[in-house]
Formats: C-alpha cells, sequence, structure tokens
C-alpha cells in the first residue's frame, strides 16, 4: 500500500499570504498634541507674524482731587515671527512591482508615507522645542548627577513655575471619587516625556505620582498618556528627545517638554497641510515605466507664550536593563 | 540620461579647512578639482583633484597629487594617486538634534579665561565646532563638572588642543590633568538646526546697556527680542522675564541693539546696580545646578535680510564662528524670525593623503576648488 504524501504531492503554491498585514512599531507623536494650530493664508508671504499686546499697569493709584489727569500710558505689542518650511518625500516603483506582487504595494506604501509625514511634522516640533525653549535641571532626585533624576520636587518646581507666569493650563481636574487605588486629578499641563523614564515614574507613585489607569476616571486621558503628578499629566513616546550620555557623570539627559496652552504654535500653509501625490507610470520615461508617490508638507512653528514652556532635563535613577 | 538622478555642480574658494557644501540630496559620488593647484608650477603635496564614491565610506577619498621623489635638487616632481582615510570626503544629513561625534578622552582643562582643553587623542575639530563636555572631575569633590553639558564653541589651537569661551581660572574650579577617568568631551552634530535658540551665558556686563556673550554662537540679529533665565546663584536675577513687579504678570523683554560679534550682542536694558553676574560654581551645587540662559521670543524686524552681493532675496544666515557664515536652504525670511536650518549636502575635509602626508585634500586657503556631486539611479553593487 502506498501513501501519497507531501513528499511525493507537494502543494503547488508553497505560500499563502496571510489576510493582515504586521502592525509597523510607531511611537506615539505627542508634540503635535499640545501645539496651537493655525493656518497662513496662501499668497501670503513666507513668514507667519504673531502678536501679543503687553499688559497695560493696573492704575493703582488714585486721582486726587487736583483734577488733573494722569498720563497717558503708551500700549506695546510682542511680535513673534516664524517661517515655512517645505518638506516632502516619496517613493519610485517601477510597474513590474505594481503588476506582480500580490500585496497591494501602492496601498500600504501610501500608508507608510502619510504616517513618515506625521511623524516628520512631530519629529520637527520635538527638535524646535529642544531648541528653542528655555531649561530646567531636575535637582531633586538623588542620584547626585547634573541634572538628576526626577523627584517629586522638580514636578512641583516646573508646574509652580508655570502658574506663577500665568500659563494656562490644557485639562481641568478630575474630582475623586470612591474608587480603591484612585485619587483626585489636578487640573493641568502636559509633560512630554520619553517611554524610558516610566520606570522612574513607577518608582514615585504612592508619593504622589499617580497611573492613569488610578484616575477616577480615565474618559479624559490621551492614549500616551501615562499618569498624572501635582498639575502635570504626563504623555510619553519613545520618540521623546534624548541626549545620550550628556549629563555631568556621563548618563542620558532626558527632555521633558512641559507646557501650557498656546506654548507653541504649529502653522501649515493653507490648502497644502498634506499632499499625497500619485503619478501613473505614463508620467515616467519614453517606456512608462515607473510609477511614483510622494508626500509633501509646508510647517512652521514658534513659541508663541515663551512664559508658558520649560524643558524639565533629567537623567535616570538607574539604567534600562535593555 | 538616467530619470531620477540628481547632478550638482558649483565651485568655492577654500579656507584650508573642511569645506561643507549644501546640496537638495545626498550624493553618493563626488569629484572635485583644484583649479589653483594645476593652474601653477607643480608644487609637492597639491592636490590637483579627488573622487569619492559612498562605497569607499565616510571619510575616504581617493585623490590625484603632486610627489617629489627626491627631497633635494634636481627637484623631481610627479603626479601620483593616492588615498585619503580620515577627513576626506563625507556626506551628511542634518535633520534631527542631538546628535553627537564620537567621545574623545579629556587629558587635562586648564585654569585660565579662555580655558583651554587637551585631548588625549587628536579631536578633529575645526573652529565654529559645538561640543559638550561630561565627567568633568579630578576627584569626587574637585574638577570642573561646572560646566558639564554646557554647548560650547571651540576655537582650535592645535590637533589635540581648543579653547572655550569660559572661565575657570576661578577659586571653584580645579585644573583637569592626568586624563581624569569619564573625562570626555564630544561633537555636537548640528548644533543650529532651529534658530534663533536658546543660549547658555557666559558672561553679563551691566550698564546702562547690557552686553551678554553666550557660549555658542548666538546667530541674533538687531530687533531680536530676548528673555532671561538667571537662576540666583548666578547673581544677575535682575534680568529675568518675570517676575514683574509693577505689572504683574506682564514679562520684562529686551531687544538686542547691537551685535558685536558671533558670540557677543548688546541690550537695551539699563542693568545698572544689577547684581554681578558670577559664573564661580562649587562643584558641590552641581546636583540640579541650572544654568544661566538667553531666550529669543520676538523681534521687531519687518524687513527680510540684507542684500550682501548673492541671492537678492537672501535666506537667513547663520555665523558660527568669526568669519565662517551661510546661508540655510530655504527662502526668505523676516530677521530674527525662527526658522528651519535642516539641511544636507556633503563635506571635503582638509584630511591628508596616505603617501602624500603633507598634502590638504580640500587645498590650501586661496585655492579655487571645483566641485560635482551626483546621486546616481544605478548603483552596482
Amino acid at each position: 500500500m502506498s501513501i501519497t504524501t507531501t513528499g511525493n504531492l507537494g502543494p503547488m503554491i508553497l505560500q499563502s499570504l496571510a489576510p493582515a498585514m504586521l502592525y509597523v512599531p510607531t511611537p506615539t507623536m505627542n508634540y503635535i498634541t499640545i501645539t496651537d494650530k493655525i493656518s497662513m493664508p496662501v499668497n501670503g508671504g513666507t513668514t507667519c507674524r504673531f502678536m501679543r499686546p503687553r499688559a497695560l499697569q493696573p492704575p493703582t493709584i488714585q486721582l486726587g482731587n487736583s483734577g488733573i489727569d494722569p498720563p497717558a500710558q503708551v500700549p506695546q505689542r510682542d511680535i513673534i515671527d516664524a517661517q515655512m518650511a517645505f518638506f516632502g518625500t516619496g517613493v519610485i516603483i517601477n510597474e513590474q512591482v505594481i503588476l506582480q506582487d500580490q500585496e497591494g504595494v501602492l496601498a500600504w506604501v501610501s500608508e507608510r508615507l502619510a504616517v513618515s509625514m506625521r511623524q516628520a511634522e512631530d519629529l520637527i516640533l520635538r527638535d524646535y522645542i529642544v531648541s528653542a525653549a528655555s531649561e530646567i535641571n531636575a535637582g531633586g532626585g538623588s542620584n547626585g548627577d547634573n541634572p538628576t533624576n526626577l523627584g517629586l520636587s522638580d514636578f512641583s518646581l516646573v508646574s509652580t513655575t508655570l502658574d506663577t507666569n500665568n500659563a494656562y493650563k490644557f485639562m481641568s481636574g478630575i474630582e475623586g471619587s470612591l474608587a480603591f487605588g484612585s485619587g483626585p486629578i489636578r487640573s493641568s499641563y502636559f509633560m512630554l516625556s520619553s517611554t524610558e523614564l516610566q520606570t522612574d515614574f513607577d518608582s514615585l507613585v504612592g508619593s504622589g505620582v499617580i497611573n492613569v489607569w488610578n484616575y477616577p476616571n480615565n474618559t479624559s486621558a490621551l492614549p500616551s498618556e501615562w499618569g498624572s503628578v501635582f498639575n502635570l499629566r504626563i504623555l510619553t513616546s519613545s520618540e521623546a528627545p534624548v541626549a545620550r550620555a550628556a549629563s555631568a557623570n556621563g548618563q542620558d539627559v532626558y527632555y521633558n517638554t512641559v507646557c501650557g496652552k498656546q506654548a507653541v504654535t504649529h502653522i501649515n500653509q493653507d490648502g497644502y497641510s498634506m499632499n499625497l501625490i500619485y503619478r501613473d507610470p505614463y508620467y515616467s520615461g519614453m517606456l512608462a515605466q515607473n510609477a511614483t508617490l510622494a508626500v509633501k508638507f509646508a510647517q512652521a512653528q514658534a513659541i508663541t507664550q515663551d512664559t508658558a514652556i520649560r524643558n524639565l532635563l533629567c537623567t535616570r535613577l538607574s539604567n534600562l536593563g535593555v | 540620461m538616467a530619470e531620477y538622478s540628481r547632478i550638482a555642480k558649483g565651485s568655492f574658494t577654500s579656507t584650508g579647512a573642511a569645506q561643507t557644501v549644501l546640496l537638495p540630496f545626498v550624493p553618493n559620488v563626488v569629484e572635485m578639482w583644484n583649479y589653483s593647484a594645476a593652474n601653477s608650477a607643480p608644487a609637492a603635496n597639491a592636490v590637483v583633484s579627488a573622487y569619492w564614491d559612498s562605497a569607499m565610506g565616510q571619510g575616504f577619498a581617493l585623490e590625484t597629487g603632486v610627489y617629489q621623489t627626491y627631497a633635494t635638487t634636481p627637484t623631481v616632481l610627479a603626479l601620483v594617486a593616492d588615498t585619503v582615510v580620515a577627513n576626506g570626503i563625507s556626506t551628511f544629513s542634518a535633520g534631527q538634534l542631538l546628535s553627537f561625534g564620537q567621545q574623545i578622552q579629556i587629558a587635562s582643562i586648564s585654569k585660565a579665561s579662555p580655558a583651554v582643553v587637551t585631548t588625549a587623542s587628536n579631536h578633529g575639530y575645526a573652529n565654529g565646532d559645538v561640543v559638550i563636555m561630561t565627567g568633568l572631575y579630578q576627584s569626587p569633590t574637585t574638577g570642573m563638572p561646572q560646566i558639564s553639558n554646557i554647548p560650547f564653541t571651540v576655537t582650535v589651537t592645535g590637533a589635540t588642543t581648543f579653547t572655550i569661551h569660559w572661565n575657570t581660572n576661578q577659586s571653584n574650579y580645579t585644573a583637569l590633568s592626568g586624563s581624569p577617568t569619564g573625562a570626555f568631551v564630544k561633537k555636537v552634530l548640528y548644533p543650529y538646526l532651529y534658530l534663533p535658540a536658546d543660549l547658555t551665558i557666559q558672561t553679563i556686563v551691566t550698564g546702562t546697556t547690557t552686553t551678554i556673550a553666550t557660549t555658542t554662537a548666538h546667530n541674533l540679529v538687531v530687533g531680536q527680542e530676548v528673555a532671561f533665565r538667571i537662576p540666583s546663584v548666578w547673581g544677575t536675577t535682575q534680568l529675568n522675564s518675570l517676575p514683574n513687579n509693577s505689572t504683574p504678570g506682564a514679562p520684562l523683554y529686551g531687544y538686542v541693539t547691537s551685535v558685536t560679534d558671533y558670540l557677543t550682542f548688546v541690550v537695551n536694558i539699563n542693568s545698572t546696580g544689577f547684581t554681578a553676574f558670577n559664573t564661580n560654581q562649587t562643584v558641590a551645587s552641581v546636583p540640579g545646578l541650572d544654568y544661566p540662559q538667553v531666550v529669543p521670543v520676538g523681534d521687531v524686524n519687518t524687513g527680510g535680510f540684507p542684500y550682501s552681493g548673492g541671492n537678492l532675496y537672501p535666506s537667513p544666515v547663520i555665523t558660527p564662528y568669526t568669519g565662517i557664515s551661510y546661508s540655510s536652504i530655504n527662502g526668505p525670511a523676516i530677521q530674527g524670525a525662527f526658522f528651519n536650518n535642516t539641511r544636507q549636502g556633503f563635506v571635503i575635509g582638509a584630511g591628508a593623503g596616505t603617501n602624500l602626508a603633507s598634502s590638504v585634500l580640500v587645498g590650501a586657503n586661496g585655492n579655487q576648488i571645483y566641485w560635482r556631486a551626483m546621486l546616481t539611479d544605478l548603483s552596482s553593487p
């Protein structure tokens, strides 16, 4: 008796493409979240201009009975300019790829291009904030470095600084509930941090740091929100800026951006915030062999309330085990 | 003619130091010719031309130069092929901050103004490069950790020495010597991607106007509006933008009234009688020590960057060092505006040949250099 096996009658087609694509590891994009967003009109030049009136001096001195008016004040304003910049990237795909590949290459490449564009927006904002915002070195930690690891006093100091500067908070508070382990959440600024700092945050839970899962309710929590401490709600991302081996003791330095409303403004060019461009092979050379897919966008950014933003620099309590 | 390749050409006058060329692409082939070297009597070690392919690796090049076969008369010269294996031709893609070069051991730092840093091996830096230093302890309680992680523009004084704009000749600083363990310097590869930027202050001269010197090139313009963040241990806290006691909540700003040089500018704040600026911080204060900063917050300009014989509507200019400046690759902007200075291109270095050991790839000061750069469609392998 002979048994037919795959050894002598194997499948003619050895492979089958799994129906679902695997996910692409993608960092959360927090920097775009905290920006004000405006659009610069077409035909409006290269530079977006902001104007902020200055406060007038409150008239705290009484008029007296002389009948003479006090001297007039001269209103002043501050001007902030930001130059528009243009960005783009693309791919060239030979028609044979499109004709022969089974997985819909144009579809997933389009998606990848769109994500890369959004990541570029976020990275540009991130680096701009690292460059342009002033810095505070953490000093409340215990590791003896400069900056130190984050201590509770650092969170308190930076949120107090923004409060003293009359910055506007993003989030209203969450009242406490009787849920076990939960605690009320204060009205808050955002602090954009690295996922690599989560072990340090974990070590402070119970000392005023509350994880997002211990909020009385987390309906207002953002997807990247790790938790809250004092007047800060912490959003984490693996793309948060880190200066490797840059501290006084040669450890990694993390930039935690703490900001209020309108601290940073993201400016797009009206009608140009995103263009996904597909060109059929017809438009390539003599034999029309290659299609192109590309994205382009325009973006400018400005710190529009310098008093409402600080980069809180810190090191970590201990090194990651990776 | 390939359909998607990129080809660019250009020329520059060599300064004898590495030359950066900005392009809208990163090339995989670069060629250069030294017209001055070819157009004069053959001189030993003159580099006439060079070729670089990305397959060679960053910093390499194949060069053709003049070799002197005998040191004594009669002089016999020959045109020979040679290789450059360090500081040759390289490409760069300056798109993200916080990128650093390799760490180099610090051998010593002097107590002086400016402080002299000596490295244990050749640093390869050029004037205008920006560095940070870490691990600046001579002992657990002495050294110069007060200046850790402050970005400094360097002035190169030798293959293993450079100076930084800081006065370390003060009582709380101890000279570093003997290559302390963990004392490193590294180059900040792209320090000026977004301008104007937050700056660390090295000195403040008070008076009817206030003169500020920074540790790196400030790239500010007249009319720039600035705010100060000076922690109390540094002294001159009266410059801080807040608190404002007369109009609560209204930040106090100053305007740049003149630019002295790439590190120094004058602000229209009358600081007569303000507390003196103090950089003599103690080693014990280092954990959590904040640095004095000046932050650009706006401007009052209405015009673009001034015409200077180049483009009719020039882009913002970056000046990292005295005598060195270049334009950003975007279009014209209002002076003082926040602008993007991300860029890419290639660098022709000042490296020497393997055999022509005294040659300089980028040529001598004043040499006319022509270049061609390509990004090819087809590259095999």
